[in-house]
């Protein structure tokens, strides 16, 4: 498990890189997150033993990190959410799957190929996210999503989440390390301080949010939110179309 | 327990959004109806309280390992179920929009898996039953250690039937089963124990703050139209889950039984998971010839082919390298 | 969204307010402020400063007595009107910036009145300008010190225009260098100002008239300096 403060620089690190001044991250949030969408869409439909387009959809992700500028490793990095349940579930697939596939002339286990394919596939998919977020803000994706009319008290309560996750945050570091220092050696938090502990805090959030509905309130809202406009380029819309295109191609001719 | 992108296929990943789309629906109309824009800044808090008590390590008595708080139970026990959805699903976003936790495409898969099970069955069919007639601290230990089990449980059954039905693993559905569902049992009792510790504190300071307790006259009959829908698709689903695990278990089984019923065993085509998913994969796949290629049809990758895509995504890396490095000098130069 | 009204700003008259019956917070307070002025309210902790404040934007209405803002009778019905001319600037900034960006959060108010896009941009910048925090526009309100929380917070409130701030503990976790920065700004600051203070060195450099709470109600209300020369007055309110 992650310790906080590893989160909270995790956290702090997407968000300075959400910050840079690059043309993807100037890029319209909504061509990105079809991009992106579709992209997932097209890789996960592929076949379990189509090598030759997944070597192919590769294209898209060297784009995203070499251009954008992105690291490898930091997008690599995420893969340690899903790769548990990635290799239970493919780990068997060479002793189960005893089909022989023809690959480049040679007989091969049709389960050694799906379980390649299926971490590749689990590779891409996980870079193809970073690669959003990292060029991305929550506000630009909110923003996209009001766009495609999710209803806005969603997005309203996703920006909160946001907004409030670095002071809840700060706020966990602060109750963990004070529990710690009084009781040096343990591992977590002990049983008969579960409640007092987390409902004390919780009661306190409970009090924030009143605050902040007041402030809110106070300031004309009426359960809405209305952002600032974003402008179209040409970019815009040529970039998505643009890779749309060639990742369908990939798809429909390989 | 997030579910991968990579772990769907397209056509699952499009019917979860669509359940999860809709559960969403008659949230935002529920939590509409109440107009009461109060719950908004709540919701947002509390969103990033669940999402920060999961950085939190609970020790479990007698045993070396820690476990985190159940979010979508204790949500609801506090908003409501509604409310309480519509906040995991924020959670469950901005998780994947901010830490890549989960995938884009998989996103409706994890807000059916988590949050709906979590805050409907969680809440309406578990804690509003149990809490009809008032809370009391044993009742709030059995409900949100009962719901945090069995929320857990249809959780982890429906990441099994989700890859399975995309014909990811090949696995055989009582392994892959019997593996998750034990796992979940012990981490939903005690995500249940931490839940309850924190209900029990909130019911002993501020009880007026928890949902549905004592309403045992409000609104039932609006409500239980809904719950008894939620109730039959729920059953509907673990039924349909276990005559396929049985059936696949013991196929004999299930012919044995249909023969003594129907006097034949004629079902047995549709003997296992996998293959009824084939057929509503072929049925509902957006492109069928590619998602389920069987293994004959897919022989022969020549050397060439794969050779020749490597080519091409080694140049487009090099071109890129190319195209950066010599921005960076004209750059530098105008500078 | 100023209404050039001069004058009497505020008219609080025999107000009495309880949370649950039988706990009377506030009893019998009243007194008038007029456009211009810069107000003190002390008092111990938890005698009703911040109940009567939150009464003054009308976050409670079941109170007794009257209660007049800027010529609007405090009811229901009159909220939306009042709330255009009273700006309330909470003691905690973070509960107060719930945007994740400065920009964002500033212009919040003035859009929800309905200004038009180019009015709201020059709202923003002229409230950003007065608390002197104009190149932090564009940040992240997580990125900011206490010191820049605070102001920007100020702003949220300055971009309405209010003809009235009421501000809760303004210089509470301040560093010297911001807290006299904060006097300065909001010297700046025209309006009706009330602001409630344990500071009272703070009070003494931004308020003119001091209003002294105690056992529910206005014990004291008159010049800082005679307020706060007093010792023996103040020691004997709890301060």
């Amino acid at each position: 498990m992650d310790s906080i403060e590893k989160k909270l620089l995790e956290l702090n690190k997407i968000q300075d890189i959400q910050q840079r001044n690059h043309w993807m991250n100037s890029l319209h949030p909504l061509g990105k997150l079809l991009i992106s969408v579709i992209y997932i869409f097209l890789v996960t439909s592929l076949g379990k033993y189509d090598i030759v387009p997944l070597i192919l959809m590769s294209v898209y992700i060297i784009f995203s990190f070499i251009i954008g500028e992105l690291s490898f490793r930091e997008g690599i990095y995420r893969m340690r959410l899903i790769l548990p349940l990635l290799i239970f579930v493919g780990i068997f697939n060479p002793f189960l799957d005893k089909n022989i596939v023809m690959v480049a002339g040679y007989g091969v286990r049709g389960g050694i190929i799906s379980m390649l394919t299926l971490v590749v596939k689990g590779l891409y998919t996980v870079l193809a996210v970073y690669a959003l977020i990292a060029t991305t803000t929550i506000e630009d994706i909110c923003y996209a999503l009001r766009m495609i009319k999710i209803p806005k008290i969603i997005v309203i309560v996703i920006m909160l989440i946001y907004r409030y996750i670095d002071v809840m945050s700060g706020e966990a570091d602060r109750i963990y390390t004070a529990y710690r220092l009084r009781a040096p050696g343990q591992k977590g938090i002990a049983y008969k301080f579960w409640g007092a502990l987390v409902g004390q805090w919780l009661l306190r959030s409970m009090d924030r949010a009143q605050v902040v509905y007041e402030s809110m309130t106070l300031r004309g809202f009426k359960g809405d939110y209305i952002p600032t406009k974003k402008g179209v380029n040409a970019i815009d819309v040529i970039y998505p179309i643009a890779w749309i295109t060639v990742l369908t191609v990939i798809r429909i001719f390989f | 327990m997030h579910m991968a992108d990579a772990l769907i296929a397209p056509a699952v990943a499009g019917t979860m959004y669509v359940l999860s789309t809709g559960a969403a629906g008659v949230s935002v109309k529920k939590v509409r109806e109440e107009s009461d824009e109060s719950k908004i800044p709540v919701m947002g808090v509390m969103g990033a309280f669940v999402f920060a008590t999961q950085m939190l390590n609970f020790t479990i008595p007698g045993t070396g390992s820690s476990g985190h708080l159940c979010g979508g139970m204790m949500l609801s026990a506090m908003l409501g179920p509604f409310a309480g959805f519509l906040t995991m699903i924020g959670v469950l976003l901005v998780q994947c929009l901010l830490f890549a936790d989960g995938g884009l495409m998989a996103l409706g898969c994890n807000i059916w898996n988590m949050a709906f099970y979590g805050c409907f069955v969680g809440a309406l069919l578990i804690w509003r039953p149990i809490m009809k007639k008032g809370a009391s601290r044993a009742k709030i230990i059995a409900a949100s250690i009962i719901g945090c089990v069995l929320t857990l449980q249809l959780g982890a059954f429906s990441v099994t039937l989700e890859t399975l039905v995309s014909g990811i693993t090949e696995l055989p559905f009582s392994t892959f089963l019997a593996t998750m569902q034990p796992i979940h049992l012990a981490i939903g009792f005690v995500e249940g124990l931490i839940t309850s510790a924190v209900l029990i504190f909130v019911y002993e300071s501020r009880p007026e703050m928890l949902w549905g307790v004592g309403e045992e006259t409000k609104k039932e009959g609006k409500l239980s139209f809904k719950t008894t829908i939620i109730v039959i698709a729920i059953a509907a689903a673990i039924c349909g889950g276990f005559v396929s695990l049985y059936a696949s278990a013991f196929p004999d089984g299930l012919e044995w039984s249909m023969e003594q019923v129907a006097g034949t065993s004629e079902l047995e085509a549709e003997g296992t998971v996998y293959e009824t998913a084939e057929s509503i994969q072929e049925t509902t796949s957006l492109l069928p010839d590619y998602a389920f290629k069987d293994s004959e049809s897919a022989v022969g990758t020549s050397f060439s082919g794969i050779v020749g895509a490597a080519i091409v995504a080694g140049l487009s890396a090099v071109f890129c390298y190319a195209f950066r490095f010599f921005r960076r000098k004209t750059e530098t130069k105008t500078a | 969204m100023k209404t050039g009204i001069s004058g009497e700003l505020l008219n609080i008259s025999g107000v009495c307010f309880s949370y649950e019956k039988g706990k009377e917070i506030l009893k019998d307070v009243s007194f008038r402020a007029n456009e211009g002025e810069s107000i003190a309210l002390v008092g111990a902790n938890g005698i009703g400063k911040s109940t009567l404040m939150k009464l003054l934007v009308g976050l409670y209405l079941n109170f007794s007595g009257s209660i007049t803002v800027a010529g609007h009778e405090m009811c229901a019905k009159n909220l939306d009107h009042i709330r255009e001319h009273i700006g309330y600037v909470f003691q905690d900034s973070d509960s107060q910036l719930f945007l994740s960006t400065v920009e964002e959060d500033v212009a919040f108010g003035p859009r929800n009145y309905g200004l038009s896009e180019d009015e709201v941009q020059k709202r923003v910048s002229e409230a950003l300008d007065l608390v002197g925090i104009e190149n932090l526009r564009k940040n992240k309100t997580y990125q900011l010190s206490g010191g820049e929380k605070k102001l920007a917070s100020i702003a949220t409130i300055l971009s309405m225009k209010p003809d009235i701030i009421i501000m809760d503990e303004p210089s509470v976790a301040l560093d010297p260098k911001n807290r006299r920065n904060l006097i300065s700004v909001l010297k700046d600051i025209g309006g009706l100002k009330l602001i409630a203070s344990h500071d009272l060195d703070f009070v003494m450099n931004t308020c003119e008239r001091t209003i002294l709470m105690d056992g529910k109600t206005i014990v004291a209300d008159g010049r800082t300096e005679e307020i706060l020369g007093n010792r023996v007055l103040l020691e004997a309110h709890g301060l």
